[in-house]
């Protein structure tokens, strides 16, 4: 096959008529813009959701003698917001929100392969927050995201119901990933070849096998979890012959590469956006996309290393560990990418800027304590303790939500036409990022000095580092409270953007914003890379893109 | 790219369809091939999960089990076996415009499925009531081979439905010589389930 995927006469030239009427328009709607924009909204509402119950927690642990909620509760709460954090925000946040409002207008496509398949993937979505939100009503699950038998065995009814929405969350994952791979494999525009499509794409393109695949995984284990609950089949209860250590290595074999799901597309948006405030070429095009693939590819070979302290077999402790640090290799790989891109650049610290450097920093942190973490006789001290809390919040706050934000205020005016408020911005960020650091850089010595993860009372010798943690969480909620009021803010008031108010030079920069419901009037060519900045732009038939031209509407097949 | 290759893959406009057909066509096979790669996901992960209970080192069958009927079990096989065969002549047959033929192969098809379901309750009923092998009593070994070969039953049966669907279809002229998706579709799929059966009948029966 050349490698234009895309032939005359062929879906490329087809344009369907347009949606009428509110429902098929905004609600059941087949756009993928549309269906990213709602996986935005829904991630974003169940993210002040599972912000609040952050903000239980660490209420909480204001006293070292707890208080605010009892020990079950507590229990309950901290399950939720990992649940929720992973599975409601994050993932969908990344993938089903950014990756299907920029995906196919950056490979030059009219719409993603599967629409219908697409809008499916996206109602499933808050038909299994609901759900595993409601388990609250029945006795949520007790035994933290990661469930471990046989305490989620024992628990309440509502961890069957956390199963089964999990399961739900799956397979709109699954479906996602299945359509971008076709989307990426099939549509892009003629002359886009593999080396031509912007990093964005190429991470979305490491993501989608593991949404397809880990997920699937998960899919199983959940299922004998949701079975030996409901049923009394063994699989993972040790008195019947099953084995609560399977349940731990189906469950990692997903959540390990679920951490890439979580973090790949981000770095995709930062390296859409440094680049474009930087005004420079990006540093190592080609070693920036292949290392999305290498850390996706090493991803599955690695998940034992949550597992050291499990009885894992010790000729086996050592592979898994090598095999972690390799994965940091392709990491700082892009680390240094970013650095070099940056470096004698001309920049423009606009908030969606600021996001990205700050992430670059604080995912760098975030990595080196899995460094730390991946090294067995380390893990085996801090295994458990807040180490590893201040380790995860720093690769997924520092690193995921702060991608989030940075595409946020990048695509925002895309979006929706008009420019996020810059000031607004600015303070959003300063506090997010100071209130973010008070919070779990002191979580780090908090686990060197053994204080363990997932309890309602602690030592009183931890409390000053608790208090301070705590009330720079404060910090950070309020900066995130200043972020939706911004969103809301500047959809009515913000400034009109143009088509192109960063001077992006990915095709989704080069037509209207918001674009039409068919995204192109033509389907250009590509000719070269998209980040020659000071270079005319590689593409040839936009001409008509920006102008009133009336365009050709096929028949409904 | 690896999807040129397959049968009908991405050789746009080259049979006889117009651009809009080849391509969605393209599309819906490679969409196919991927979901069938995470639903392979789903059987090797519970295939996984048997494979380390049984490793554990409590002994294999667990004490109180006896081995499972081979000979029952191979004759089933070969009939599930048997109708991969006639699916893949169904097609052809339609491929080569030969309508006649094609509704054999295909109704053979829909009954062998059929008579590897009866052959799998069969041996069910015979081990739940004779054996007294249980899904939920009988350890590791009721809880993965009831729920591996129950999944894979499950996916008989929706095979079987699904091809019962595409042979109406064809009757009602749905598919032409040329446009015939569906029916690489259901053959890539009744095709699918009888490879997942090579590894299930290997690991159960077999070692």
């Amino acid at each position: 096959m050349s490698a234009t995927a895309v032939h005359a006469g062929g879906i490329a030239d087809h344009i369907h008529p347009e949606p009428q009427g509110f429902v098929r328009r905004y609600i059941f709607s087949i756009d993928h813009k549309i269906i990213g924009i709602q996986y935005l909204i829904t991630g974003f509402v169940f993210l002040i959701l599972a912000g609040m119950l952050a903000e239980v927690i660490r209420t909480q642990l204001l006293h070292a003698n707890g208080g605010f909620v009892s020990p079950d509760v507590y229990n309950e709460v901290y399950s939720m917001h990992g649940s929720a954090m992973v599975w409601l925000v994050i993932i969908p946040l990344i993938t089903g929100g950014f990756g299907n409002v920029i995906m196919p207008l950056q490979i030059g496509a009219r719409d993603v392969a599967f629409p219908w398949l697409n809008m499916i993937s996206f109602w499933i979505f808050p038909v299994a927050g609901l759900m595993l939100f409601s388990s609250f009503l029945i006795g949520a699950p007790v035994a933290g995201w990661t469930e471990y038998p046989p305490m989620s065995l024992q628990a309440g009814p509502g961890t069957s119901m956390w199963a089964a929405a999990i399961f739900l969350i799956g397979v709109s994952s699954t479906l996602t990933g299945i359509n971008f791979v076709v989307t990426m494999f099939q549509m892009r525009a003629p002359g886009m070849t593999w080396t031509r499509m912007p990093l964005f794409c190429w991470a979305q393109l490491a993501t989608a096998p593991l949404l397809m695949i880990a997920t699937t995984a998960l899919a199983a284990a959940l299922a004998a979890l949701f079975i030996e609950r409901q049923f009394g089949v063994p699989f993972y209860d040790p008195t019947k012959g099953g084995s609560p250590v399977m349940w731990q290595h189906m469950f990692w074999f997903y959540s390990h590469p679920a951490v890439y799901i979580m973090v790949l597309p981000a770095f995709g948006m930062i390296s859409e956006i440094i680049p474009t405030f930087a005004r420079k070429p990006i540093f190592g095009y080609k070693l920036i996309a292949f290392s999305s693939m290498a850390i996706a590819l090493a991803g599955f070979m690695v998940w034992a290393h949550h597992m050291f302290t499990s009885g894992l077999a010790p000729y086996l402790q050592l592979p898994f560990m090598i095999i972690t640090f390799i994965i940091a290799i392709p990491t700082g790989v892009k680390i240094f990418s970013w650095t070099a891109t940056l470096w004698g650049g001309k920049i423009h610290f606009t908030t969606s800027m600021l996001f990205a450097v700050g992430f670059v920093a604080l995912f760098t942190l975030g990595g080196i304590t899995g460094i730390f973490l991946a090294a067995v006789p380390f893990d085996l001290h801090v295994h458990g303790t807040y180490f590893v809390v201040a380790h995860f919040h720093y690769v997924l706050v520092g690193g995921s939500l702060m991608g989030v934000f940075a595409g946020t205020y990048f695509y925002f005016p895309k979006m929706s036409g008009r420019l996020m408020n810059e000031t607004l911005g600015k303070w959003h960020f300063w506090l997010f990022f100071i209130g973010f650091n008070g919070t779990f850089l002191p979580q780090h010595w908090l686990g060197m000095l053994g204080m363990p993860r997932r309890v309602p009372e602690y030592d009183p010798q931890f409390q000053f580092w608790n208090d301070f943690s705590s009330i720079s969480s404060y910090v950070m909620t309020f900066s995130i409270l200043l972020f939706f009021i911004n969103v809301l803010w500047s959809l009515r008031n913000g400034k009109k953007s143009g088509p192109n108010p960063w001077g992006g030079r990915t095709l989704d920069w080069q037509i209207p914003s918001p674009p039409h419901y068919y995204n192109f009037k033509n389907i250009p060519t590509v000719y070269g890379l998209p980040y020659d900045f000071g270079q005319p732009l590689p593409y040839k038939g936009l001409e008509e893109e920006l102008t009133d031209s009336p365009v050709h509407v096929g028949a409904h097949y | 790219m690896a999807v040129a290759s397959l049968p009908h893959g991405s050789s746009a406009g080259h049979d006889g369809v117009d651009q809009l057909y080849a391509d969605t066509r393209a599309l819906r096979l490679q969409g196919m091939l991927l979901f069938l790669v995470s639903d392979c996901i789903l059987f090797s992960s519970f295939i996984f999960a048997y494979l380390y209970m049984r490793n554990s080192g409590q002994g294999w069958p667990p004490a109180g089990i006896s081995r499972l009927d081979v000979a029952f079990a191979s004759v089933n096989s070969v009939v599930l076996f048997g109708s991969g065969a006639t699916m893949h002549y169904a097609l052809e047959n339609w491929k080569h415009n030969n309508f006649g033929r094609y509704a054999l192969f295909m109704l053979a098809t829909i009954v062998l499925g059929i008579g590897f379901l009866s052959g799998q309750a069969y041996e069910y009923t015979n081990l739940i009531f004779k054996e007294h092998v249980t899904w939920a009593g009988s350890g590791i070994f009721g809880a993965s081979f009831f729920t591996l070969t129950g999944m894979h039953g499950f996916h008989v049966s929706v095979g079987v439905l699904y091809l019962i669907i595409l042979f109406l279809q064809s009757v009602h002229g749905v598919y032409t010589k040329d446009k015939y998706f569906g029916l690489t579709a259901g053959t890539l799929y009744w095709h699918f389930v009888d490879v997942i059966w090579v590894v299930l009948f290997s690991i159960f029966y077999l070692i």
